[in-house]
C-alpha cells in the first residue's frame, strides 16, 4: 500500500483525498443530499460498487422539521436514517458544492457517525484532473491526464523538447502546468472528434499555446444541425503524418462514432479516441444516424484490430475506474482486449450484418445535452462556466450498454 | 407581466442551503394563501425549490422566473402557503 501524501483528515476530504481512496478501494459511505434527478444523472463511483443513499437535504430539512438545517439533520437521521446507515463505516457527505453536505457532515458527527464532508462538493469533483505518465522516455513520452468523474481521458505527448496534446479537456491548467513541468513546447492540439459528452478544451488550449488546432473535417460539421463549424481549425485526413519532435504521430480516419473520428498512432501506442474503450466499444448513434454509421463503424474496428505488432491501445474514456490497471492506468495490449473487450469479442464473433445487429441493439439512452454540447464544440454556443459545467454535469455515455451494466451508476 | 406577491424575501448572495432554510421560515410568517417571492442568485435554488415544494405539505410553488442581469442571473422562486 502507497504511503499516505498528507496526514488523514476526520472532517474533510478534498476531491484528490477521495480519489486516492477510490484507487485504494478504501470503505466508506456515501450519504449524496443532492436531488434525486442529480444523483441519478451522476454519483461518485469507484474501482468497486460504493454503498450509497441519496436523501435531497430539503426533504432532511422538512422532516426534520427544524427551523435550522443543523438540528433538522440530526432529527430527521435520527428518526428516518438510522436505519440504513453503517455505524462501522466512514460516512462522506455529499452535495453540489459542499456547503450543505458540510452541515450535514457536522449532524451526523454530532450523533456520533464517522462522518466527513467532500470539500467543493460534485463540482470540485467534477474539476479534479489527475496526470499520470504512462512513458517517460527522451525519445517518446507519454501522459494521461484524466477527469474521474466524467471518465475522460486525454493525453499529452513529448518528443525533443516538442509535444501535442490528443483531446484536451475543458481546463486548460492540467497541460500547461504538464507542459511546464517537463519543460516542452506545446506544437499542436488535435482532437480525435467533435466531442458530444464534454467541452473541448483544444480550441482554447491552442490559442493559449500558440499552436494550430486539427480536426478530421467531417467532424467540422455539426451532425443535426449541418452546418459548418466556426471555430479555427486545420483538416485531418487519412494517412497524414503529424511531427512531434523526433517522433510522427499517423492519423487513421476511422469513422463511426462520428463521421471524422480518427484514431493517431506512434509506433506501438493507438490514441484509440472513441472506437476501442479497455472493456467496450463506443456507440454509433451520438449523430442521430445510427443505422447509416454502424456498417461504417464495422470496416472501421476492422481496420484498427488488423494493425499489426504489439499494439498499445489508449483510449479516450473509461466507464468504470476499474478499467485501470493496478498503476491506475488506462492502456491496455490490443491483443488481450481481443480476448476481453466485450465490443471486439462481437465483431470477432459476428458477420458484417450481425456486429450492425449487435451495435444498434447496445444503444444507452441518448443524453439530450449532448447536442449542445457539440454545438459549443462547434463554436456555435459559447457557455458562461456555470452553463458549461450544467451541460458536462453527468459522467460520459460514449460507450455501447455493456459498458455500464456492472458499474452501478445512473448511466445505462 | 410578472407574478404576483405578498412579501419579497431577497436571497441574493446566499448559497446553498441558506435560500431554502430562510425561505422556508419567512413561509411560516404568512398568513394561509398569501405568496412570497424568493429571489436567489444560486442556480441550484431552481430545483430544490421543486423539489422542497413536492415533499413540504404546506406550499406551493406558483411559479418560477429567470431573470438575466449583468451580475448574472436571478432566479425568482413564487411560494404560496397552504395550510
Amino acid at each position: 500500500m502507497p504511503a499516505m501524501a498528507k496526514p488523514p483528515n476526520d472532517e474533510t476530504w478534498t476531491a484528490a483525498d477521495l480519489f486516492e481512496r477510490l484507487e485504494r478501494r478504501d470503505k466508506f459511505f456515501l450519504l449524496d443530499v443532492r436531488n434525486r434527478d442529480e444523483f441519478a444523472r451522476s454519483r461518485i463511483e469507484g474501482r468497486s460498487p460504493l454503498p450509497a443513499v441519496n436523501v435531497p437535504y430539503f426533504e432532511m430539512l422538512e422532516e426534520g422539521g427544524q427551523d435550522d438545517m443543523l438540528d433538522s439533520v440530526v432529527a430527521y437521521v435520527e428518526r428516518n436514517l438510522a436505519d440504513h446507515l453503517p455505524s462501522d463505516l466512514p460516512l462522506l457527505a455529499v452535495c453540489a458544492k459542499g456547503g450543505t453536505s458540510e452541515i450535514v457532515a457536522q449532524g451526523l458527527r454530532r450523533l456520533g457517525y464517522a462522518s466527513v464532508n467532500l470539500a467543493g462538493g460534485m463540482e470540485a469533483w467534477s474539476r479534479h484532473y489527475l496526470t499520470r505518465a504512462l512513458l517517460a522516455g527522451r525519445e517518446l513520452a507519454i501522459y494521461q491526464v484524466s477527469r474521474p468523474a466524467r471518465g475522460c481521458l486525454s493525453y499529452l505527448v513529448a518528443s525533443g523538447g516538442k509535444a501535442v496534446v490528443i483531446d484536451a479537456l475543458r481546463h486548460l491548467d492540467p497541460y500547461l502546468a504538464l507542459a511546464q513541468n517537463i519543460g516542452v513546447t506545446i506544437e499542436a492540439v488535435v482532437d480525435t472528434h467533435s466531442h458530444a459528452d464534454h467541452i473541448s478544451g483544444g480550441v482554447s488550449l491552442a490559442a493559449r499555446s500558440g499552436a494550430p488546432y486539427h480536426l478530421h473535417p467531417y467532424d467540422g460539421i455539426h451532425p443535426m444541425d449541418l452546418r459548418p463549424a466556426t471555430i479555427p481549425y486545420q483538416f485531418l485526413r487519412d494517412g497524414q503524418t503529424l511531427a512531434v519532435g523526433r517522433i510522427a504521430l499517423e492519423v487513421l480516419h476511422i469513422p463511426g462514432h462520428t463521421l471524422g473520428m480518427v484514431a493517431f498512432r506512434t509506433g506501438d501506442y493507438l490514441f484509440t479516441g472513441d472506437s476501442i474503450f479497455i472493456r467496450s466499444i463506443a456507440r454509433p448513434d451520438l449523430g442521430g444516424k445510427a443505422e447509416t454509421w454502424a456498417p461504417l463503424y464495422g470496416r472501421s474496428l476492422r481496420r484498427l484490430v488488423g494493425l499489426p505488432g504489439g499494439i498499445t491501445v489508449l483510449p479516450g474514456h473509461f466507464s468504470s475506474l476499474d478499467e485501470a490497471d493496478d498503476a491506475g492506468r488506462f492502456a491496455a495490449p490490443l491483443e488481450e482486449l481481443k480476448k476481453r473487450n466485450d465490443g471486439l469479442l462481437a465483431l470477432e464473433r459476428e458477420s458484417e450484418e450481425g456486429f450492425v445487429r449487435y451495435l444498434l441493439e447496445s444503444l444507452p439512452k441518448f443524453i439530450p445535452e449532448y447536442v449542445d454540447i457539440k454545438r459549443v464544440n462547434a463554436g456555435f454556443l459559447e457557455p458562461a462556466e456555470e452553463e458549461a459545467a450544467i451541460l458536462e454535469s453527468g459522467k460520459n455515455v460514449c460507450a455501447l450498454s455493456q459498458a455500464y451494466a456492472a458499474s452501478g451508476g445512473g448511466a445505462s | 407581466m410578472s407574478q404576483a406577491f405578498d412579501k419579497l424575501f431577497d436571497a441574493r448572495g446566499l448559497s446553498c442551503p441558506m435560500p431554502l432554510v430562510n425561505a422556508r421560515k419567512e413561509i411560516g410568517k404568512l398568513e394561509l394563501g398569501q405568496v412570497l417571492k424568493v429571489v436567489a442568485t444560486d442556480r441550484g435554488s431552481v430545483a430544490d425549490f421543486q423539489g422542497w415544494a413536492k415533499v413540504a405539505k404546506n406550499v406551493e410553488l406558483v411559479a418560477q422566473e429567470t431573470e438575466t442581469t449583468e451580475a448574472g442571473n436571478v432566479y425568482a422562486h413564487y411560494v404560496k402557503r397552504t395550510a
